[in-house]
């Protein structure tokens, strides 16, 4: 039986890990911190598991567990190495040709967006992933009315970040 | 926002670069201990419920001596009753509200959970250091209001008091007694705040970020 939900879980995470990735990367600075997140984030999910009743995706049910274990119960590790190559977002390279400045721009914007606030950067990476803003007031526990009019105080905060 | 658009529609389109973990690498990790602030929390909470409690009992056998000839027994012994049954209701309280901390919750009411938690320990220890000055007090009020009698006892129970003077005795006692005490709040306030300055800063200034959000 636990055997089976482990399996079952170990399958799932596997499955939808870039979302945890994602996480990660938002919220740490080196690749240690990283691999620790995610470390934890699947102890708090393998926890919470059992508790899973799959009347929501695993998926959801997986961006609430992760952000709360980013935001609030992950205590940073105290290896504060910051390694050089960890700047944030890399997107795989595409076949089709691609636009310089556009990924220049992803890059700034990326940046810009790991500047914010622990709950700012929640509430952007919900929008990243066409979250609509009945999810992200779920996930955060705030009103729909009041997770939009914060979206749009963000996107003009970052505005100012990217034009001052 | 355009640039927010772009890197949206590029997040959605393509794949970031991750490590991948096979599901062979994620076994071993459902094994490793959490490191959670949680389970700090919790640990350090039980140590200062455990603290607190057995602080209480660590009176020394010639103080409960000096203090039945002082005639205070039975008034200590109802404050120690009425202790106990408070110290009871907290633990009860913080094992409720510890168990309420679930990472399932929206991330709002999570961190009011934790929050929630660790302020019936807070209230747990101003009860328990308020009780301390209050008996404080009320011992050395009593003490002083009987000051020969204090002397003749102490000078029976500890040789080193009969040394001094019965004209000093009460002035070098109450001056050590106040300063102790002093000595011992100053402390304690100095270590919550580093402990729970530390432990607490991000979490609070989260929940106020989210807080803010709502007016």
């Amino acid at each position: 039986m636990t055997e089976e939900l482990e399996h079952r879980f170990v399958a799932q995470l596997e499955e939808n890990q870039n979302i945890v990735h994602k996480i990660c990367r938002l919220y740490t600075h080196d690749k240690e911190s990283h691999n620790d997140l995610f470390q934890e984030i699947t102890i708090q999910l393998w926890r919470a598991y059992p508790k899973f009743r799959g009347d929501s995706k695993f998926s959801t049910w997986m961006y609430r567990v992760a952000l709360n274990t980013a935001i609030t119960l992950y205590r940073k590790s105290k290896r504060r190495v910051r390694t050089q190559d960890y700047e944030g977002v890399s997107f795989k390279i595409q076949s089709e040709p691609y636009d310089d400045t556009i990924e220049e721009q992803l890059k700034l914007m990326y940046q810009a967006v790991k500047t914010l606030n622990d709950i700012d950067k929640a509430l952007v990476f919900l929008y990243l992933e066409d979250k609509n803003y009945r999810e992200i007031s779920q996930t955060l526990g705030i009103t729909e009315v009041n997770a939009r009019v914060k979206m749009n105080r963000i996107k003009e905060k970052l505005r100012k970040i990217l034009n001052p | 926002m355009d640039e927010l658009e772009v890197l949206k529609d590029q997040w959605q389109r393509r794949e970031q670069d991750f490590p991948k973990f096979s599901a062979k690498d994620i076994y071993p990790m459902l094994l490793k201990k959490s490191s959670s602030m949680v389970k700090w929390i919790f640990y350090i909470s039980v140590a200062e419920l455990v603290l607190w409690t057995a602080l209480s009992f660590l009176v020394p056998e010639s103080t409960k001596e000096v203090n039945e000839e002082m005639g205070l027994k039975t008034t200590l012994l109802i404050f120690s009753i009425v202790m106990y049954v408070v110290t009871l209701v907290f633990i009860y309280l913080f094992y409720k509200n510890y168990r309420s901390i679930q990472v399932t919750d929206t991330i709002k009411e999570l961190m009011k959970s934790i929050l929630k938690t660790r302020k019936t320990v807070r209230y747990f220890v101003y009860y328990q250091i308020g009780a301390a000055i209050l008996l404080l007090i009320f011992t050395n009020l009593v003490y002083y209001t009987k000051r020969e009698l204090l002397y003749e006892v102490f000078a029976k129970y500890n040789g080193g008091y009969a040394a001094i003077p019965a004209e000093s005795f009460t002035t070098v006692f109450f001056t050590a007694q106040l300063v102790v005490g002093a000595l011992m709040i100053i402390f304690l306030i100095i270590f919550y705040r580093l402990v729970y300055g530390i432990l607490l800063r991000r979490l609070k200034r989260n929940y106020k970020e989210l807080k803010k959000i709502e007016v």
